[in-house]
């Protein structure tokens, strides 16, 4: 059987995707979700294997299913706590996540959730840091410390990836041994189109980073399921804790997300106003435009 | 229809719709705007999205004079809609071409009209006399404009003075494409009601009617709603027939390209010394004993946004050019107002202000130049003004005043007299601090107190005479500022300056190798070679022929640069400064 | 002190934090995982409401669930000035109970469109969206009129009331369910008064107004009761 599928831009299609949080999906039980504009069904067994099929009318959402028997399964792997797949042709790997295999490590799902943005709005709004003194005041940053310090961005050619470091901002009460404000530093790499990974300063233990990373699952051009990822070091705070300041922290992205206009990334450099606190932006639309990406952005003309 | 609709004036709010402070989002043939009010009446009807990230400005602060955005703190001017501050590079002064799309509004009837590429005027409706009109309640429809237009030819009511009956006699008295215009009688009571459709989208329209009914009518309440009721009706079988009809497609706006130079960072650098604004001098008066305030207002269209500290040349009638600060604070951007100091010694600039130029002159001016940024991420600024040099600093301080960021102004004068634009001054409050008649080391005595206690985050901004620029500066080093901290701005540069050096000035990104022979400047020498270089007071003051040094050593004459930078010998000011090695490389 | 079992983005458990911050008084949260951890349906927070709602408070051994009764009780209790919920005034009492039936409506629409939306609820989300419509048309009409007559809030007294309060958070997030405002020029008047209220706070999703007056106004700033991880300090 051949389906012709609904997303055009074979970049976007050859990638994996993520579905759900592994953790959240009740073993042996058809789940229901929408990717790239179609229906797509998953299962976790109970020894963690994972399935995903284009959803069919002999499986419906809440049936009981051994994950391991499905006929004509799409590709599927369980990674970083989530269910992934892919409508086309996927490379073996996804990208790499060290961090997440150090077994000190406290790594969850905060929060899917849906938001009416396309998936590299999102990326673009997890990578700047300009915004925090307005969007998060009081939690990631506070007027009058507003400045974005000059910051490094490359393009890894070798893991096709971006990477910006030397990254600083002014947090307040960003430790627990003071009620000062001080600079935070973070790593922000983008090692696939709808996915980013930050790294930031750990409270306790300065030789090592926190990791949160966003994984966005497209369900259409315009809207997208967030997935939030936390692989931190904190012995001391239930997991509801630590979920409740992430999804605070999302939800006032999303306002943000859902006023922006139009909802798909302008990749013609004319349409918006870069300054130098957006080099990351800069480099990721540059990125999207060079792979050629045309699904969830407005591509430059030619 | 809706294919000549760009070009015709529409109504897009109701006058009341734009209270103190708020922002109305508006949308007509698609397109979204931001609308509001700025406390000094003016109605601003600007495209829906900031130009950094596109967010919607209708969810962002109307603070009276500028528009804030919600992202990322962006601040758009009232009127120009030109960016005044970028809070992520508190250092720099916004290129001042980062300019919101705006269009043109008219209150008319009630009705805020706006127009997307209008030809000619709001329409003339016989019969509605300004003054004595009702605005009712706008009814926003589900239904395309055209289809609401045509079913309101069917709209009964009664004479606003006959409210009771419902035998009114209707007559048709105009139709248009966009509006229509209903008599009623009854009796010897007579009403016109005048409904304008508003086209927000393909399918989405708002009737906005309006009667020639007195906005006091004692039975005000009672007519607008009863219109309201009937009007509600008569939506509801709209809809239900446009909900029959195929959907159409909605209309998608075409968003303008931003300029080129725009799009790439970083930002290009100011233009030559030209002067292509034309200001009349609408006011002069004594803003001061021995100074004069002028306010200059452009002879058509808008000025160009100015952040605070920014100052523009005045091309004088004697030929002689001189900077000015821009005194206003922000959002008042429909003049530029300046303070001029009468020196009796100088070389005619202020005698020329003073003595020849009279309300209603015309000035050729520069677009305003801003080397000497606001920074607003201090936790607290000082701002240490001596004399004329309160003007850059009491632009500053309404910027941090409409804020609410913490200040000081110490304004330094000989008297109370001499304290200028006092009506300015009493807005800032117990923020402003004078000191008058001051001695010189009574003056350098309370400098010492002022600058004790620097913490970090802390900015000063000084400007004054020389000599006690000089203490103050030498005073904070002394008490721990950093030179970063401590911004400054000479309004003449009184060093003697040493033209007697020849050297070779090469051009890196010009090509060009030239000679500066003693007596001539970098600045003229370039020039004179071709190359467009920007100045302003060439003396050596303001900083707008700045250059780069990629090789060789610089011989500062200037002091606009401080210090540390001129130790770093990677800027030069072209206009005074030379060079101490035979040849000197520069990024131009 | 009192308690709230609260989830951040409940726009239910925000009415009563507005109503909390608005009369100025201290509390403690304890934060129950409504997503994705379904507590509120857990035994033990059963046995705190058999309903499995937020928010739910207790006062000195006082349990009492379902937002609208909260605000009731609180302003009943706390408030000095009697303004909230004025116990004198009946007509303006029966005002309030038929806005805090409204705002039940509202939350019935608006708030189901955005669980749809946002937490991928299963319900018929154009429905919701369109009964929002029906209400907010109600809502800005009501209150256009209202400032016609030289009224600011959705009851008839000179000052906001716990109708306000309730009515409130489920309008100004209802974008995050697809429900515009454009329409209802009104009605986002009334949410910029809501936001210069004295002692107004900000949840996610909802932005500040701008100060109105020349003062600096504390209620601006964000204010919050969140607790913050270590791991983000």
């Amino acid at each position: 059987m051949t389906t012709q599928p609904k997303c055009t831009d074979p970049v976007i299609l050859n990638l994996w995707h993520p579905l759900a949080a592994v953790s959240e999906t009740s073993v042996g039980t058809v789940m229901d979700t929408v990717l790239l504009e179609e229906r797509v069904s998953y299962a976790v067994g109970s020894d963690g294997t994972v399935a995903a099929w284009r959803s069919r009318a002999d499986l419906p959402a809440g049936s009981r299913v051994d994950a391991g028997s499905i006929a004509e399964q799409l590709p599927s792997k369980s990674a970083y706590g989530y269910v992934w797949t892919t409508l086309g042709d996927a490379p073996a790997e996804l990208f790499p996540i060290p961090e997440f295999e150090e077994p000190d490590r406290r790594r969850l799902n905060a929060a899917t959730m849906g938001v009416n943005v396309s998936a590299p709005r999102a990326i673009e709004n997890f990578l700047d840091m300009g915004h925090f003194p307005y969007v998060h005041t009081d939690i990631l940053g506070a007027e009058p410390h507003t400045e974005v310090k000059e910051y490094d961005v490359e393009i890894s050619a070798e893991r096709d990836e971006i990477l910006a470091t030397r990254c600083r901002f002014y947090q307040p009460m960003a430790s627990t041994a003071s009620t000062e404000g001080a600079d935070v530093d973070y790593i922000y790499r983008v090692p696939h189109p709808y996915c980013s990974v930050l790294y930031k300063s750990s409270p306790v233990d300065d030789k090592r980073l926190d990791v949160i990373a966003i994984f966005l699952q497209p369900m259409d051009q315009e809207h997208v399921r967030a997935h939030m990822m936390l692989c931190v070091l904190d012995e001391d705070n239930e997991d509801k804790i630590i979920k409740r300041f992430q999804q605070t922290i999302f939800g006032q992205d999303k306002p943000i997300l859902e006023n922006q206009f139009p909802k798909r990334l302008p990749l013609d450099p004319r349409a918006e106003t870069p300054i130098r606190a957006d080099k990351s932006a800069i480099a990721y639309r540059r990125w999207l435009s060079q792979k050629g990406v045309t699904y969830g952005v407005i591509p430059a003309a030619a | 229809m809706l294919d000549t609709a760009k070009t015709r004036w529409h109504p897009i709010a109701a006058s009341h719709d734009l209270p103190f402070r708020h922002v109305f989002h508006a949308q007509l043939l698609g397109r979204e705007f931001a609308v509001w009010r700025a406390d000094d009446g003016y109605v601003n009807v600007w495209e829906n999205r900031c130009l950094h990230r596109g967010v919607r400005l209708s969810i962002g602060i109307n603070d009276g004079r500028e528009l804030k955005c919600q992202y990322h703190g962006w601040r758009y001017a009232n009127r120009t809609a030109g960016c005044t501050y970028i809070p992520a590079h508190p250092a720099d002064a916004p290129a001042r071409t980062i300019t919101n799309r705006t269009f043109p509004a008219i209150e008319r009837y009630g009705l805020v009209w706006a127009a997307e590429e209008p030809l000619g005027g709001v329409p003339e409706v016989e019969g509605l006399a300004e003054g004595s009109l009702l605005a009712l309640r706008g009814i926003p429809v589900n239904a395309p404009a055209d289809l609401a237009v045509e079913r309101l030819r069917g709209y009964r009511f009664q004479p606003s003075d006959a409210l009771d009956g419902n035998a009114a006699e209707i007559s048709i008295e105009a139709a248009s494409a966009f509006s229509l215009a209903l008599h009623a009688r009854s009796g010897g009571a007579e009403t016109l009601a005048v409904f304008f459709v508003q086209p927000v989208d393909s399918g989405r329209a708002v009737i906005r009617g309006v009667l020639d009914t007195a906005e006091d009518h004692p039975a005000r309440l009672a007519i607008l709603r009863r219109h309201n009721e009937a009007l509600s009706k008569l939506r509801e079988a709209i809809e239900r027939e446009a909900a029959a009809m195929p959907a159409p497609t909605p209309l998608t706006p075409e968003f303008q390209r931003v300029s080129p130079e725009l799009a790439e960072m970083p930002a290009l650098s100011a233009d030559a010394r030209k002067a292509p604004l034309r200001v009349q001098a609408a006011r002069k008066w004594q803003a001061a004993e021995g100074i004069a305030g002028f306010e200059l207002r452009p002879i058509s269209g808008l000025l160009p946004t100015f952040q605070p500290g920014a100052h523009i040349d005045v091309h004088m009638p004697n030929g002689l050019i001189r900077q000015y600060s821009i005194v206003n604070g922000p959002g008042e951007t429909d003049s530029y107002s300046i303070g001029v100091k009468f020196e009796p010694d100088s070389r005619g600039g202020s005698a020329a202000m003073h003595e020849s130029v009279r309300e209603g002159d015309v000035l050729a001016i520069s677009e305003p130049r801003n080397n000497f940024p606001l920074r607003r991420d201090a936790v607290k600024t000082l701002f240490i003004a001596g004399g004329i040099g309160i003007t850059p600093l009491i632009a500053m301080a309404q910027a941090l005043q409409n804020q609410a960021l913490a200040f000081e102004l110490h304004y330094f004068a000989q008297s109370q007299a001499q304290l200028a634009f006092p009506d300015r001054l009493e807005t800032l409050g117990p923020a402003l601090v004078p000191h008058r008649g001051l001695s010189p080391a009574e003056t350098a005595a309370k400098l010492r107190e002022l600058l004790a206690g620097y913490r970090n985050a802390m900015h000063v901004y000084l400007c004054g005479p020389g000599p006690m620029l000089e203490a103050a500066r030498a005073i904070a080093a002394e008490a721990g500022w950093p030179e970063g901290a401590v911004h400054f701005e000479y309004f003449k540069n009184t060093n003697e300056i040493d033209d007697s050096t020849s050297f070779e000035v090469a051009l890196a990104r010009s090509c060009l190798t030239l000679q500066v022979p003693a007596g001539r400047t970098i600045l003229e020498v370039v020039r004179e070679a071709g190359v467009e270089m920007p100045s302003s007071c060439e003396q050596g003051a303001c900083g707008t022929c700045m250059a780069t040094v990629i090789e060789g050593e610089p011989d500062h004459q200037d002091v606009y640069l401080n210090d540390a930078e001129k130790r770093a010998g990677t800027k030069i000011m072209t206009c005074v400064s030379r060079s101490k090695s035979p040849r000197l490389v520069l990024d131009i | 002190m009192i308690t709230l079992y609260d989830y951040e983005l409940s726009g239910n458990c925000y009415k009563i934090r507005l109503l909390l911050g608005m009369l100025g008084l201290d509390y403690k949260t304890v934060p129950v995982d409504f997503y994705p951890g379904r507590e509120h349906k857990s035994d033990w927070f059963l046995r705190l409401n058999p309903l499995g709602q937020l928010p739910v408070i207790e006062d000195d051994g006082f349990v009492l669930r379902d937002a609208q009764a909260i605000l009731v009780y609180l302003a009943s209790n706390y408030d000095q000035a009697g303004t909230w919920y004025p116990r004198d005034n009946p007509r303006l009492l029966g005002e309030i109970s038929q806005w805090l039936a409204f705002a039940d409506g509202i939350t019935g629409t608006a708030s189901a469109a955005r669980l749809h939306d946002a937490l991928f609820y299963d319900l018929d989300a154009e429905a919701a969206r369109a009964g929002a419509h029906r209400l907010f048309r109600i809502l800005d009409e009501h209150l256009w009129f209202g400032e016609q007559e030289g009224r600011s809030w959705i009851c008839s007294a000179s000052h906001p009331t716990i109708a306000d309060i309730a009515c409130f958070p489920y309008v100004i997030l209802s974008e995050e369910g697809g429900i515009s405002r454009q329409d209802y020029p009104a009605i986002r008047r009334w949410c910029d008064r809501v936001k210069r209220i004295p002692g107004f706070l900000v949840m996610s999703g909802v932005f500040p107004a701008g100060r109105h007056g020349r003062h600096k106004a504390s209620h601006e700033r964000w204010t919050t009761h969140l607790h913050t991880p270590g791991w983000q300090k």
